[in-house]
């Protein structure tokens, strides 16, 4: 028992295992996905490039100056899975942190985002489009669920950074972390 | 315009408008509903189809409702969609029912998606353009699904996608279909 617990606790507080190199690339489109799995959650970054976030947000509605503002501010394709975590999770992205050469680095809240496409007369059913591709600011993940949304990290394209993805079960934190992640090049 | 070229025009934005993804490595789809542990009513849920015919949710009282929200251009959410008309072709003569809930997009939009699944949805696919229904449902991402019992009760919810007519999905949901 003492052993287990022992296991756990460096489980625990050792975090998720790393991830220096990307986890695989696009042949197609040469997007590179980070992924990790730690106490029983999996957590993927994939590059959305500047072009794909371009189209995306035109399609939507943006003008192309908007969607510009977007498309370069290191946009991922974000995956949080419970798959077999001790519990039902719950996670704040305000709670996640991510760092650029050690330094901390704040993560834009999706209503700040919101508030400045108001401010530039971005259309409502633009606005909507743009909230609901967003990966949720929080969210609660039984056994088994899981999201898949857009996250801007807000760096410039092709910059360095580490990411740590924090969650709660039982009021007990836990994380997973991805290193070296690279915002996709102009 | 007419309808085909509105089809043909649709399905190209579609396609451009598609969140990106790597087709190759998408996280797979999970085969378990989540039970809610204290079942609670159905907020209300009224809104047109594509044709503009309104539905209300408590016309469906009596049968065991699934109600998806869901938009085009989200990865899971097109995946998940034949699974549930597959759904509904084996439960529907039982009793059980698929609604679906596009959130903030327009009729062209989603007609020229579902024209393209295989097999064609057959279920009410209604819009919530400004997307108060799932806010109100307290929706936080798509795809999100709640499954509503024949007394009005939200009983299992699911977040993110599902293979609905997967044996697992059928085996929670067969024992709240409605008795005959």
């Amino acid at each position: 028992m003492r052993r287990a617990c022992t296991v756990w606790a460096l489980v625990v507080g050792m975090g998720a295992a790393q991830a220096d190199a990307p986890n695989s690339i696009d042949p197609a489109s040469g997007a590179a996905t980070w992924e990790t799995h730690a106490h029983g959650v999996a957590l993927r970054l994939t590059q959305i490039l500047p072009d794909q976030a371009r189209a995306f947000y035109i399609s939507r509605g943006f003008s192309a100056a908007d969607a510009e503002l977007y498309a370069t501010a290191c946009v991922y394709m974000t995956v949080l899975r419970n798959d077999a975590a001790p519990g039902a999770l719950n996670f704040r992205l305000a709670d996640w942190q991510v760092r650029v050469r050690g330094a901390p680095h704040v993560l834009r809240p999706v209503d700040d985002w919101l508030a400045l496409w108001q401010q530039r007369g971005v259309s409502e059913s633009a606005r909507i489009a743009f909230r609901w591709a967003q990966f949720p600011a929080e969210q609660e993940y039984e056994l088994g669920e899981w999201n898949q949304g857009m996250l801007a990290l807000g760096l410039p394209p092709g910059e360095r950074f580490d990411l740590a993805a924090r969650w709660q079960v039982d009021s007990k934190t836990y994380e997973a972390v991805l290193t070296d992640v690279r915002c996709a090049p102009r | 315009m007419n309808r085909i070229t509105s089809q043909l025009c649709g399905i190209t934005l579609a396609w451009l408008a598609a969140m990106p993804a790597a087709a190759e490595d998408l996280p797979p789809l999970t085969h378990v509903l989540t039970p809610i542990a204290a079942p609670y009513p159905a907020p209300a849920l009224k809104l047109a189809d594509l044709d503009g015919k309104l539905h209300e949710l408590v016309n469906f009282k009596g049968k065991l409702i699934v109600v998806n929200f869901w938009a085009t251009w989200c990865p899971p959410c097109r995946r998940e969609m034949p699974s549930l008309e597959r759904l509904r072709q084996k439960l529907g003569d039982k009793g059980l029912e698929v609604i679906a809930v596009d959130v903030g997009e327009d009729v062209e939009t989603v007609f020229a998606f579902t024209g393209q699944l295989d097999p064609a949805p057959t279920f009410p696919m209604l819009l919530d353009k400004n997307s108060a229904v799932a806010q109100h449902w307290k929706v936080r991402g798509l795809p999100t699904t709640f499954v509503v019992d024949t007394d009005g009760r939200v009983i299992y919810r699911a977040v993110g996608g599902r293979e609905f007519d997967h044996e697992a999905v059928v085996k929670q949901l067969r024992p709240h279909l409605p008795a005959r």
